[in-house]
C-alpha cells in the first residue's frame, strides 16, 4: 500500500470513529466533536482525491460553520459536563429494534441491487477536476439556476426563522427573569449584565 | 533529499515545526522586553546575558509543574484542546513561503487553506472552556467563539482582496504577482491599503489579543478558556497564542506587504523583517491599548468591517477589470 493510502485509511478511520461518536455519545457536546472528527476525515479523503478546494471548502463551511451553530444550540439548550441524566427513557427500546432492522433492510436492498443489475465503475475523473476553475465553471455556468435557487431556499429559511422567534418573543418587563440564556446555563445571573440577553439586545 | 514525497513532507514538516517553535520560544522574550520598556521596566534580566535563557528556564519551570485536572472536568476534551490549539496554529506554516524556494507545500488553494485554520482556532479554545467545567471558562470560551466567528468574515473578505487583485489563490503566486507589479499596499491605489489595515485588525480579533482579548479579560473572567489549565497545557495555549499572532504576521507580509520580494538582501532575510516588523507593531498595540466591550466588538464587525470589506472586494474587482 502507497504512503497515500494508508493517509487515505487513516482518513476513513477518523471519519468512522467520529461517525460512532457521533451518534452514540451521551452528551451532546461530545457529539458535535465527534462530528468535527467525521468533516475533518472526510477533508483529508479529499485531499487524497485531489480536490484541495473542495477540502478546504468542506474545512470552512462545515467545521468552522455548521458545527459552531450546533455547539451555539446545544449551549442555548444547556448541557453539562457530566452529560445527560443517562436514565432510561420511554421509548428507549424502540432503537433496539429499529437500528438493525433499519441495517438489515438497507443491507438487503444493497444486495438485491446488485443481484439486479451489474455494479458500473465509475467514470476516471478528467486531470483537474477538483481545482477552483473546474468548480467554479460548474458553480458560475452550468450550475448557476440551482445555485442561485439554493441561496434564496436559505435567505427563506433564515427569515422564517427570525419571523418565527420574534413573533414568540414578548416584552422583557412581561417575560419572566428566569428564560435567559445565561440564568438556564448558570442557574441565575453572574452579573447584573450578563442577565441581560440576546433578545433584549435585538429589542432595544 | 530522499525521492520519497511523504517521508520528505514529514522532514520538512518537522523542520518547519522546529524553527517555528524556537521562534516563538523567543518571541515570548521579545514581548516580555518591549512590554518592560512600555512600562518604563526592564523586562527578564536575571537568566542570561539581556535575560536571553529565560525561555528555557520557563520551559523548563512548566514541565515540571505538576497538570492538574478538575475533578468534574470532561478530562478528555480537557486534555485534548491544548495540543489541537497549537497543531491548529501551527498548521498555517505549510503554505507560508519564505523565499521563492523555501515553501512547504504550494497548493493551488493556500490562501483558503490558511483561513481555514485560522477559522477553525476558537473551536479547542472553546472545547477548552466547556471541558473546564468552570463558569468563567466556559463564558470566555462562548465569548471567544462569538467572536472567532464574527471576524473570520471580514477576515475572509478582506483576504480575498489580494486574492482578486493576483488572479490566484496559490500563496506562492500572490507574492509572484507582487514582486512583477508592487506590492498590494500601495499598487491598488486605497483599497489594498485598507484591506490590508482590517486584515490585521481581524488577526488580532482571530488571535485573542488586545484590544480585542475580551475571552480572556482577566479583570472579569480570570483567565477565561484557559482558568483551570496549569503547567505545560497552559504553556501550549500560550505557545499557540504567539504562533498565531507570528503566523498571521506572515500571511499579512505574504498578501499585502510583498512576501519575500525586497531589493539587495536575500528574500528569507526580507520575509523575516516584514514579519516581525508586523509582530512588533502587533505587541505595541497590545502595550498601549485597552479591552473593547462584547457590543463594541460585535458593531464593529457586522456594522462596520463586513460592508467596508464588501466594498473593498467590489473596488477589487472593479480595478482588476479596468486595469485588463
Amino acid at each position: 500500500m502507497t504512503p497515500g493510502g494508508y493517509f487515505f485509511g487513516v482518513c476513513a478511520v477518523v471519519a468512522v470513529l467520529g461517525a460512532l461518536a457521533t451518534i452514540s455519545a451521551r452528551n451532546p457536546i461530545r457529539g458535535a466533536m465527534g462530528l468535527l472528527a467525521t468533516i475533518v476525515g472526510i477533508a483529508g479523503m479529499y485531499v487524497q482525491l485531489s480536490a484541495q478546494f473542495l477540502a478546504a471548502i468542506q474545512l470552512i463551511v462545515y467545521a468552522g460553520a455548521v458545527v459552531v451553530l450546533f455547539v451555539f444550540v446545544i449551549m442555548l439548550l444547556g448541557p453539562d459536563a457530566h452529560g445527560a441524566d443517562g436514565g432510561k427513557r420511554p421509548g428507549s427500546w424502540a432503537r433496539w429494534i429499529a437500528a438493525p432492522l433499519v441495517s438489515v433492510l438497507l443491507l438487503g436492498g444493497a444486495v438485491l441491487l446488485a443481484r439486479v443489475s451489474t455494479p458500473q465503475r465509475f467514470r476516471a475523473a478528467p486531470p483537474g477536476h477538483g481545482t477552483i476553475e473546474a468548480v467554479g465553471g460548474d458553480v458560475f455556468g452550468r450550475a448557476l439556476v440551482p445555485f442561485e435557487l439554493s441561496t434564496a431556499l436559505l435567505i427563506v429559511a433564515a427569515v422564517g426563522a427570525i419571523a418565527i422567534a420574534r413573533s414568540r418573543a414578548t416584552k422583557p418587563s412581561e417575560r419572566p427573569a428566569s428564560v435567559g440564556a445565561t440564568r438556564r446555563l448558570f442557574g441565575g445571573a453572574i452579573h447584573p449584565r450578563d442577565a441581560r440577553t440576546v433578545d433584549d439586545e435585538v429589542a432595544r | 533529499m530522499t525521492n520519497d514525497p511523504w517521508l520528505r513532507a514529514l522532514l520538512e514538516g518537522a523542520a518547519v515545526v522546529t524553527a517555528l517553535m524556537t521562534a516563538v520560544a523567543w518571541i515570548t522574550w521579545l514581548e516580555r522586553k518591549i512590554a518592560g520598556r512600555i512600562q518604563s521596566r526592564l523586562g527578564p534580566t536575571m537568566v542570561g546575558p539581556f535575560g536571553l535563557l529565560q525561555p528555557l528556564a520557563d520551559a523548563v519551570k512548566s514541565m515540571q509543574k505538576e497538570s492538574i485536572v478538575p475533578r468534574d472536568a470532561d478530562a478528555l476534551l480537557f486534555w485534548l484542546a491544548p495540543p489541537l490549539t497549537l497543531a491548529l496554529a501551527l498548521g498555517t506554516a505549510a503554505v507560508i513561503p519564505f523565499s521563492p524556494g523555501l515553501l512547504a507545500s504550494d497548493v493551488d488553494i493556500g490562501v483558503l487553506y490558511a483561513l481555514a485554520l485560522s477559522g477553525l482556532l476558537s473551536f479547542p479554545i472553546w472545547i477548552a472552556g466547556w471541558a473546564s467545567n468552570n463558569k468563567y471558562s466556559l463564558l470566555g470560551g462562548m465569548r471567544m467563539v462569538a467572536q472567532g466567528i464574527s471576524y473570520e468574515i471580514p477576515m475572509v473578505l478582506s483576504a480575498l482582496v489580494p486574492v482578486v487583485l493576483a488572479g490566484t489563490l496559490s500563496m506562492g503566486g500572490v507574492v509572484r504577482h507582487q514582486a512583477e507589479h508592487g506590492w498590494f499596499v500601495v499598487s491598488a491605489p486605497g483599497v489594498g491599503f485598507v484591506a490590508f489595515l482590517v486584515f490585521l485588525l481581524t488577526a488580532l480579533a482571530e488571535g485573542n489579543r488586545i484590544p480585542f482579548d475580551i475571552p480572556e479579560a482577566e479583570s472579569e473572567l480570570v483567565a477565561g478558556p484557559t482558568t483551570e489549565y496549569t503547567a505545560i497545557q497552559w504553556s501550549l495555549f500560550a505557545a499557540a497564542e504567539y504562533a498565531h499572532s507570528l503566523l498571521a504576521s506572515a500571511i499579512a507580509a505574504t498578501l499585502f506587504l510583498g512576501g519575500w520580494d525586497g531589493p539587495v538582501l536575500p528574500p528569507a532575510v526580507w520575509m523575516v523583517l516584514k514579519t516581525g516588523a508586523l509582530f512588533l507593531l502587533i505587541t505595541w498595540l497590545r502595550w498601549s491599548l485597552l479591552r473593547l466591550r462584547s457590543d463594541q466588538l460585535m458593531s464593529l464587525c457586522w456594522k462596520l468591517l463586513v460592508p467596508l470589506t464588501l466594498l473593498l472586494l467590489l473596488g477589487a474587482g472593479t480595478w482588476v477589470t479596468l486595469a485588463t
